[in-house]
């Protein structure tokens, strides 16, 4: 298995630098110094910003340099937009997105595959139908609206009615900090829960029908009929044979999402004003903080490559007759 | 006990637990918004944003500062009297006030603060003129000060070099009397020098913090302003307490503020020492839901009210705040900004650009076939003022009642067709599509839709390119954008600031976008530059907006008018934006909380 590894890798290596090199590339197509000195910039001062942020030195260099960097593990480049190195600014970042994503998904993937079980196992029954008018009814309003409701009635109208305040409108605290694990608790539920709860609910629409779909075409084999006729009970059937023989699907979708996982939730952190992986990088292109950018684009790469290699890894854990080689 | 029951009781208690998180405000604490993702330094040198200016402030401070209670005056901060004018204004003499110290730091021996001196004003403001710095605010003393521009060429032609940047190097202009007093000798007698001590790029910082701090001084503030950092997370929070060395300041006299301020209440807090919170909490918003909602909850000290959310605060046509926040006592402030939103002209342009009496009237007709009030009302809910010419309402110069005789402002089609047509183009045959740039931010596709309309009335037609905002300032550097638009914030009340924009040598990539320039136009400019307010210069001023308005290289103006919300409980609050070190005058009433 570890020489498969480290063949995955290294077949992986020159995608990355692919990557990277595109990315370095397309970043540089317009000139970010003019943005940055704003209305008033005279030539000498263009000149001076660009030498200040390393742009007047040839692109390879600035290719070879991030690479030489990013190998080390090094991000101690100063950050264009703000006063931090590029590792303090992506760092602390990742516990905030962890706080809504791991939690997010979690509940989505256990509450989907459970609600999924459920309509497969009564399949065209009205209970199904329910579910999945349910499911298609949340994957039809926008992800903003739920926001927005979330914020004006979640936090908002709630804290009015009840006189004191249980879900913060926006802001973050660092939960970790706190000794006591009550009040870690409480901290990140003021400020996490509700934006997690949007985001199971969204996303529990796509992820109900795809595993109802995976379930109910395991339901149709053969084996799922020998198990009954062998006498199996269908709480029995559901979660010893057919659930099992659905994790190949159930994983890939799960895996699939781990970067995003790490990358966090644009659209909540933007609105509920989280400190995340997600804000980072969407701030630090709309600031044109390229070192920001290649910091994050290139991790996300990476840990795309490394969740791609770990999910063929679980399909061998989980279902013997899959051989790497 | 039903399965129900125990329900609804685990919920509760999650409430209750939940609720218990939020912490409660301390005493003297005021909770402050910040529009976007706040500031990106707390460097003076380095800064140049509002939010690098909100921030910044609260930390560092000027030689002299806007007046509070008249934002079109200044008045000593860090001197001990106004500064001494001789020799007609090429030389002034400043006398710092004694005992103001530094924030208590590392970088000094023992910790403590030590006395700002006069080699501390020449050290910040030398910093302006090293290229390590960026030299983004040299604009602010280039070509002011005897001595300044050589230096930094030869200081700076030295680090390129591979030497240092000597800041013990001598400048002519700064001249050392004592320790507390200096004369600084200008190129010429520039009036907006006063004026360019009062922003906060020429804020005093010590040396031993720049030196000691390295890069991360942006982010560990040592000055002398009413607040000491506390913590910054940047794109987060912004937390500052009370400077417990804060030099001798108090809250401006009762005479000084007008009738209707001190019935507002504003002067009863006259004498007393500053500042009056122990600590500013800042939050960065940027949607603007939640800062309207957590305004709403009382928890922001005040608000500046989003366009959006206009007709929920007040009746959009009376302007009257509506019944609930009326009841809750909120209080608020039509701030009218010193704001320019124009369309803009490249003059070296070969179809809309030129001086002769064709290419004038092609421009004056596209500004004539423009309905300024209709963007206004569509776009701003009616709160702008549209005036004619480049300089905005309260600075002398602005055409009063914002209208200038025989000013090319529309809507006119009849007078734009007769225009178009003595220029060459009758109904618009012949003449080319205009391509014209605009930033894609805000609503500014939904602008230029009824721009597009508005001049297909006449039959002018445009290709219109939303780009980034970059895109549109290297395209307007490079004179290559036809036609554009963006607005300008005055940088000083005065109409000189606006006026620049016009000066021929300011051209692209400077201020002058339009790369305007006129020979009678310059040599008014430099007539004024050098004279203090009064009737003499308002003509002259009056003389340049009438100019520009004739030769047509932009289409306007635009001036915004911003709503601020105030809770019942935030006392002394006057909001406004021509400065941003009145956070220091705050009071918090708490039996209003």
């Amino acid at each position: 298995m570890w020489s498969y590894v480290v063949r995955r890798v290294l077949y992986n290596v020159p995608i990355f630098l692919v990557i990277v090199l595109i990315l370095m590339a397309l970043l540089r197509i317009n000139d970010p110094v003019a943005a940055r000195l704003g209305k008033v910039a005279s030539a000498e001062a263009i000149a001076a910003e660009r030498e200040r942020m390393g742009l007047n030195r040839p692109f390879l260099r600035q290719y070879a340099e991030f690479l030489w960097d990013f190998a080390r593990m090094d991000f101690s480049e100063r950050s264009w937009d703000q006063a931090q190195t590029v590792g303090q600014v992506v760092f602390p970042s990742v516990v905030p997105s962890l706080s809504i994503t791991v939690p997010a998904l979690a509940l989505s993937a256990c509450v989907s595959i459970v609600i999924g079980l459920i309509a497969a196992a009564n399949r065209g029954k009205f209970i199904d139908r329910a579910l999945m008018l349910g499911a298609v009814l949340g994957m039809c309003v926008s992800y903003l609206v739920y926001i927005i409701l979330g914020q004006k009635f979640g936090a908002f109208w709630l804290s009015e009615r009840l006189g004191t305040r249980v879900f913060a409108v926006q802001g973050y605290e660092d939960w970790t900090t706190w000794s006591q694990p009550l009040n870690a608790v409480r901290t990140w539920a003021h400020y996490c829960l509700l934006p997690v709860l949007i985001s199971v609910v969204v996303t529990m629409g796509y992820d109900t029908r795809f595993y109802r779909a995976v379930i109910v075409e395991q339901a149709t084999s053969d084996y799922v009929r020998t198990a009954r006729a062998k006498g199996c009970g269908e709480r029995r059937v559901m979660f010893k044979h057919l659930l099992r023989n659905a994790m190949i699907p159930i994983i890939t979708r799960i895996m699939i999402t781990l970067p995003f996982v790490v990358v966090g939730s644009l659209l909540l952190e933007i609105f509920f004003g989280i400190p995340g992986m997600g804000r980072t990088l969407y701030n630090s292109i709309i600031n044109r903080d390229f070192p920001v950018t290649q910091a994050v684009v290139a991790l996300l790469a990476a840990i795309f490559i490394a969740s791609n290699i770990l999910t063929d890894v679980l399909y061998a854990v989980v279902d013997p007759r899959v051989r790497l080689s | 006990m039903s399965m129900r029951t125990v329900i609804v009781a685990c919920l509760v208690s999650c409430v209750v637990a939940i609720a218990g998180a939020a912490a409660q405000p301390a005493s003297k604490t005021i909770a402050l918004p910040m529009r976007t993702d706040g500031p990106k330094s707390l460097d003076p040198a380095a800064g140049s944003t509002t939010y690098d200016n909100m921030a910044t402030v609260q930390f560092y401070e000027t030689l002299l500062q806007v007046c509070y209670y008249d934002e079109s005056r200044f008045e000593p901060l860090l001197l001990a009297a106004m500064p001494e004018r001789l020799d007609d204004g090429k030389r002034y003499r400043f006398r710092l006030k004694e005992g103001v110290r530094f924030h208590d730091d590392a970088c000094f021996p023992g910790g403590r603060g030590r006395t700002v001196t006069a080699d501390d004003v020449f050290y910040s403001w030398k910093r302006l003129t090293d290229k390590r710095n960026g030299l983004k605010n040299w604009w602010l003393l280039e070509d002011t000060i005897v001595g300044l521009d050589a230096f930094k060429d030869a200081q700076n032609a030295a680090l390129d070099a591979g030497g240092s940047f000597d800041y013990d190097a001598p400048v002519e202009g700064f001249v050392k009397l004592s320790d507390l007093e200096f004369e600084v000798v200008l190129t010429k007698p520039v009036f907006r020098f006063l004026w360019v001590l009062t922003m906060f790029q020429m804020s005093v910082v010590p040396r031993e913090a720049v030196e000691r701090y390295g890069q991360d001084f942006a982010s560990r503030p040592v000055g002398t302003g009413p607040f000491v950092l506390r913590e910054w997370v940047p794109k987060q929070k912004l937390i500052a307490e009370r400077n417990p060395n804060y030099h001798a300041c108090t809250y401006p006299e009762a005479s000084l503020w007008s009738e209707a301020d001190r019935a507002a209440g504003l002067a009863d807090a006259e004498g007393r020492r500053l500042p009056i919170a122990d600590r500013i909490e800042f939050t960065m918003y940027v949607p603007d839901q939640p800062v309207w909602l957590e305004f709403q909850q009382g928890t922001l000290g005040y608000i500046e009210l989003p366009f959006d959310y206009f007709s929920q605060a007040f009746n959009p046509r009376t302007k009257r705040m509506n019944a609930d926040l009326r009841r809750r006592g909120v209080g608020y402030r039509a701030v009218p900004q010193l704001d320019m939103i124009f369309r803009a002209f490249n003059m070296d342009d070969p179809v809309v650009g030129g001086y002769t009496e064709d290419r004038k009237k092609l421009r004056k007709a596209i500004s004539l076939a423009m309905d300024l009030q209709e963007f206004n009302d569509a776009f701003y809910s009616g709160l702008c003022v549209v005036y004619d010419g480049p300089i905005p309402p309260g600075l002398d110069g602005h055409p009063e009642g914002g209208r200038v005789q025989g000013a090319p402002r529309g809507p006119d089609p009849e007078l734009a067709r007769r225009y178009l047509a003595e220029a060459g183009y009758p109904d618009g045959r012949g003449l080319p599509t205009i391509r014209f740039y605009t930033s894609q931010g805000g609503n500014n596709a939904d602008q230029v839709e009824l721009l597009r309309r508005q001049l297909g009335r006449i039959g002018v037609r445009i290709d219109v390119q939303l780009v980034d905002f970059s895109t549109l300032i290297e395209l307007v550097n490079k004179r290559s954008a036809p036609m554009f638009s963006f607005a300008w914030l005055t940088d000083y009340p005065d109409g000189e600031n606006n006026l620049a924009l016009f000066y021929g040598p300011n051209e692209s990539p400077g201020s002058n976008h339009w790369n305007y320039k006129n020979p009678e136009f310059d040599a008014l400019y430099e007539q004024g530059v050098v004279m203090g307010p009064g009737p003499e210069r308002t003509a002259l001023y009056e003389r340049m907006r009438d100019i520009v308005i004739d030769d047509c290289p932009m289409i306007g103006s635009l001036a915004r008018t911003r709503y601020y919300l105030t809770q019942p409980w935030l006392k002394n609050a006057r909001p406004t934006e021509r400065f941003w070190s009145w956070f220091k005058y705050l009071d918090v009433d708490d039996s209003k909380r």
